[in-house]
Order: C-alpha cells, then structure tokens, then sequence
C-alpha cells in the first residue's frame, strides 16, 4: 500500500509545480513528473510478488511473471509523453519569442 | 580563454570523440537484439539519435550536421515510415496484412530467426532516430521568424 501513497505523492508534487510556479519551464517539468507518477501507478499494478520480468529466455521456466499488459502500454505511454513534451516546448519557444519572457503573469494578450 | 571554434571545452571534446562511437553502436545492438531480448525499434532508434545529439552538444551544430543533416534526417525518417508500411502491405501475398513472408521462421532465441519482426525494428528505429534528432535540432537551433515586440 505505501507504494500506491509515494506515487500519488509524486503525482501531487507535480501538479502543485503546474499550478503554482510561474515559469513555464518548471510548469512543463512539472507535467513530466505527472507522467511519469502515472507511469509507475500502471506499472505498479501489474506487479505481483516475487514476479520476474516476463521475457521468455533460453533454458528458463517461467513460474511467476508480473503482468505484460501494463508494460507495454507503458511503452506507449512513454512515447506518446515525448511527443507532446516537444510540443509543449515547441509551443514555449514561440510564446518567449512573442513576448520575450516566460513568466505567464506578464504574458497577457489573452486577458479579458 | 575562449577559443575560436563552436562547442565545449577540450576536455568534452575528447570524451565524446571516444564515446559517441560506442553509443552509436550500442543503438544499433539493441535495434538488431530486438527480437530476442529487451529493446527493439524504439529504444533504439533514441540511443542512436542520443548519440548525434551528444555530437552536437559537443562540437556545436556544424559538426553535427555535416555527419547528418536535416534533409538526411527528414530523407530517412521517411524511408522508415514507407519500409514500415511496405512490410505490412507485403503481407497481402500471404493473405493478410502483416503476413511473415518467410517461411522458414528460423529457432527461438537465434539473431536471424522471426522473420520480419527485425525488419520492422529497423524501420522504426530509422523513423525514431531521425525524428528525434530532427526534432531537436530544430528545437536547439530555433531562428525566430515571427514578429519581434
């Protein structure tokens, strides 16, 4: 059980990094923590005791292995999380470059 | 004393002139050993794209981009995508999509065996690597073109 809480832990640091700071560096720093905790919670709930990894290799009996499904979608989450972290900084680029700062209270031509 | 030519001191100079070759080739294991052991196309098609990056940190963008340039890299993470999807549609003279075309499937735990499950690893590992370079080069090397404030 004390798993479960560190990662839901790590899942409330970042979302106070994405709620609370003003740089939009930390707030998308803070969005990988968030993913990566949801990584671990997937991962973590396939896993099962005294479990080995289930990959099928010569001259070995597979007993007890912890669940696939979860890695692999894992993989893909990772992948995925990429993707959208070059988005998120592509994105960033462009807003210093229009308004010469990342600190989103001075960014304000959406206001109102 | 800043020396004249782009990039990081001597010492990271000399380092990455031992190692990025190492890296490089690691990349290349795990792609081949995907079938077999842990890793495959994704994994490592990120390494060998690691491997150019650390390049670039090192000797500046030129250095870089003369061992691949963005044309290259766009010119091969097409070639990935089209092999990638030519695999799949190859299987329609077997039957169905992604039909293994060769017959003889080889031994388990073998480097040649599984017919085309390596062949789709290097193709996803050409579009991961090249993408992945191709992304951050321009992200490092971003000129702006829009308006100025």
């Amino acid at each position: 059980m004390i798993e479960y809480i560190l990662c839901f832990t790590l899942f409330c640091i970042g979302l106070y990094c994405v709620i609370r700071k003003r740089n939009i560096i930390k707030i998308i720093i803070g969005l990988g923590i968030i993913e990566y905790a949801v990584n671990l919670f997937f991962v973590l709930v396939g896993y099962r005791t005294h479990g080995r990894a289930p990959i099928l290799a010569k001259d070995q009996l597979i007993t007890n292995m912890v669940d696939p499904i979860p890695q692999a979608l894992v993989l893909t989450s990772i992948v995925i999380g990429l993707a959208v972290t070059a988005l998120i900084v592509a994105i960033a680029i462009r807003i210093y470059e229009k308004y010469g700062t990342f600190d989103i209270t001075k960014i304000r031509r959406l206001r109102g | 004393m800043r020396s004249k030519e782009p990039g990081m001191t001597l010492i990271v100079k000399t380092i990455t002139r031992l190692t990025v070759g190492l890296i490089l080739l690691y990349g290349i294991y795990i792609v081949l050993h995907g079938h077999i052991s842990p890793g495959g196309g994704f994994a490592g098609g990120v390494i060998i794209a690691l491997s150019f990056i650390h390049l670039m940190l090192a000797f500046g963008r030129d250095t870089a981009l003369k061992k691949l340039s963005q044309t290259a890299a766009s010119v091969l993470e097409s070639l990935g995508a089209l092999m990638f999807l030519s695999i799949a549609v190859l299987g329609f003279f077997g039957g169905y999509f992604f039909f293994n075309l060769f017959l003889h499937k080889g031994n388990p735990f073998e480097l040649f065996s599984a017919g085309i499950i390596p062949l789709c690893n290097i193709a996803i590992s050409l579009k991961v690597g090249a993408g992945l370079f191709a992304i951050f080069a321009v992200l490092v090397f971003f000129k702006g073109t829009g308006k100025e404030e």
